[in-house]
């Protein structure tokens, strides 16, 4: 059963982006990643343009906290393009790296599992790969709170975690074992979940040929606005390059 | 009349297995109300689920026999069009959930029914409105309690308009009141000529018992073992005070002040959320918590048996199961603890393929090979059991309490309660609402009997 505080919510409801079509917010994603090729001074306007999007959408926490998990990561990468190579080149690789790690949050944080399956289905894929897509987004909290109750069961049964090694060959076989007594059964309640989740949506008439969908998505104005400022901003970056 | 579903000499053969299931035969008319109960592993699942079509449709293996929706044949008729006749409701609520918002997930049928947004929009209005679902139609069902989230599972499939609707253990995880909440409105659904097919152990007691045609699944009884001796530990007692457990930013637990003793079974009731597992999980030593836990023998010697044994499962054979990190155990205590939980045949048996029973007494006898355990807490351990099943794992806390175990049992399962455990603690909202002996439990007109099972 849920339990308060242990289920952080994923979508946004504040964000005036919920009012935006999922294509929309879908293409917005693909240009801001499509600007990680322009150079630094276009790349800079660009990301100072998507951090303001992320601040007036009120996503700026979620794509922060998505960006510290990888802290380290781009940490790394600036001090070594800055010692190898020069200043410029590490400011402009680990903003490419940022813009591209969290150009996806627009529409993670602000679409439901739904919405993304009515996009994915008006942009052409199939409704069975649509609907597994939008079901396996909408289950990474349940996933996780799995993972947590194994972890728990399997250290009152006194498997604590794998401790971390430095080299592979350093692994031992004690290490394997305890690898296996989180993964496999990690494993058996995915299947278990998936065999559910077939169960639940075939007794809901699912793969109906006669399916209609209740929304009906539509590009309004202000769909139209955001895709224009875009292809502007993107066209000029690339012009001035 | 025709009948809305029949099922004639109905058997299906999973691949692998020896024996098929099967074969079934079942005849059901508009408004009827039939309980169809048997032991663990005796095939009830695969029955429902050969009424509903899933069989053979989304299985694979050899179906025999005929299952026949108002004349027309399963295996003959799409799934999509069987669902919009035969609703089935499955045991786990949270599994059942599709939608990111409650509106959504009743949306979800009627879209694939293929009726006109008018017409969806009438019938999730008035859905909504007959489950008591309106207020929360905005917010996102795995943030419901049990109860409630099995009620929009039924709602959900309500509004599809099945005549028939299967109850697969559908009550099994909710606590007396919510299985309440939920007969009723099946009740309801029942007036206005749907029929209900209920695989479940027990029913509901409104009214539900006395009104259904019961059908036994029969398999052969499981045969009643002695018991092997236990080694006996020396008595103690648990002193509990001032305990609080927060989670995020809800008290779950709140001013818990116990004295436990070594050598009796204690029920720990309450509804869902009222904080039972929190409590075994603090008393266990896994989830932090203020205030003081004192054991008297020193140490903390309290193991947790996990509502879910799938969470523990991993090794190819229930000795490996069993021995894995308990390398230096007597083969006393191995053999003891495997035959305590019945699963002497079975122990070259790859522990996936137990059922659920037998996976629930495989976690039951790891918890008992651990070194230096006093007490063991049990969440749930009866939950989807048959009686047989529920028997002994009475009788196995009853025997270790006789060996100066403590033994504390989270149950919704009050009749379980009051034939086995010597006391019973009930929470309410995270507090102890009551700490009695357990005769009160037994008595019908006693107020605590009547808190349980309202």
């Amino acid at each position: 059963m849920p339990r308060d505080g242990m289920r952080r919510p994923l979508v946004v409801q504040d964000s005036f982006l919920r009012q935006i079509d999922p294509r929309t917010k879908i293409a917005l994603a693909v240009a801001t990643s499509a600007a990680a090729g322009l150079p630094l001074p276009s790349l800079a306007l660009v990301a100072a343009c998507f951090v303001g999007l992320l601040v007036v959408a009120d996503v700026a926490r979620p794509a922060a906290a998505q960006l510290w998990r990888g802290r380290l990561w781009f940490a790394v990468l600036f001090l070594l393009d800055w010692v190898f190579v020069s200043l410029a080149f590490a400011a402009l690789i680990t903003l490419r790296l940022a813009l591209l790690t969290s150009s996806c949050i627009l529409i993670f944080a602000t679409t439901t599992p739904d919405e993304l399956r009515l996009a994915g289905e008006r942009l052409g894929l199939p409704p069975r790969l649509a609907f597994a897509f939008a079901t396996a987004f909408g289950s990474l909290g349940l996933m996780e709170r799995e993972w947590r109750g194994i972890l728990e069961a399997q250290q009152a049964r006194g498997i604590e975690s794998a401790p971390a090694r430095t080299h592979w060959w350093e692994l031992r076989g004690a290490d394997l074992t305890r690898v296996a007594a989180l993964v496999m059964p990690a494993i058996v309640l995915a299947t278990q979940h998936a065999w559910a989740i077939s169960e639940a949506a075939a007794a809901r008439g699912f793969e109906s040929p006669e399916r209609r969908a209740y929304r009906v998505l539509r590009l309004r104005p202000v769909d139209h606005a955001l895709l224009a400022a875009t292809a502007l901003l993107l066209g000029t970056s690339f012009l001035l390059r | 009349m025709t009948p809305l579903l029949e099922a004639s000499q109905a058997a299906f053969h999973y691949p692998g297995r020896e024996h098929a299931v099967g074969p079934f035969s079942l005849s059901v008319h508009g408004g009827e109300l039939h309980h169809i109960r048997g032991p663990s592993g005796c095939g009830k699942s695969t029955f429902a689920r050969m009424l509903a079509g899933l069989i053979p449709h989304l299985y694979h293996g050899t179906f025999s026999g005929a299952v026949q929706v108002d004349g027309q044949r399963t295996v003959d008729t799409p799934l999509w069009q069987l669902s919009g006749r035969v609703g089935l409701v499955g045991q786990n609520p949270a599994a059942q959930l599709l939608a990111a918002t409650v509106r959504d997930e009743v949306l979800f049928g009627l879209e694939n029914l293929g009726v006109s947004r008018a017409e969806m929009q009438t019938r999730l209005d008035a859905t909504l409105d007959a489950f008591g679902l309106r207020s929360m139609a905005d917010r996102d069902p795995h943030t419901l309690s049990g109860g409630e989230q099995q009620r929009l599972v039924l709602a959900s499939i309500a509004a599809r308009r099945p005549q028939v609707i299967i109850l697969d253990e559908a009550f099994s995880m909710l606590d007396t009141r919510a299985a309440a909440d939920i007969a009723d409105h099946l009740q309801r659904l029942r007036r206005e000529g749907t029929a209900l097919l209920a695989f479940e152990h027990r029913l509901p007691q409104n009214g539900w018992r006395e009104d259904a045609r019961p059908h036994v699944l029969a398999r052969a009884p499981l045969a009643e073992v002695s018991l092997p001796e236990w080694r006996r530990v020396a008595p103690w007692r648990l002193r509990v005070r001032n305990l609080a457990v927060t989670l995020g930013r809800r008290r779950v637990l709140e001013d818990i002040d116990l004295t436990l003793a070594g050598g009796r079974v204690v029920a720990l009731l309450g509804a869902n959320g009222a904080g039972k597992t929190t409590l075994l999980r603090a008393l266990a030593g896994l989830q932090p918590f203020d205030g003081d836990i004192h054991d008297d023998s020193g140490g903390r010697h309290l193991g947790l048996c996990f509502q879910n044994p799938d969470q523990q499962i991993f090794n190819p054979t229930v000795r490996q199961e069993i021995l894995f990190g308990n390398g230096g155990i007597d083969a006393d205590l191995y053999g003891s603890a495997l035959e305590l939980s019945g699963l002497a045949p079975y122990e070259y048996t790859p522990p996936l393929l137990l059922s659920e029973g037998e996976k629930k007494r495989l976690a039951l006898a790891i918890l008992l090979t651990r070194p230096g355990l006093r007490g063991l807490c049990l969440d749930e351990p009866t939950l989807g059991q048959d009686d047989q099943h529920r028997r002994r794992i009475g009788r196995v806390v009853r025997h270790l309490a006789a060996a100066g175990y403590l033994c504390l049992v989270a149950t919704h399962d009050v009749e379980w309660a009051a034939e086995w455990c010597d006391e019973f603690i009930r929470l309410h909202n995270g507090r102890i609402a009551a700490h009695r002996n357990a005769t009160a439990l037994r008595q019908p007109e006693d107020e605590e009997r009547c808190h349980a099972t309202v």
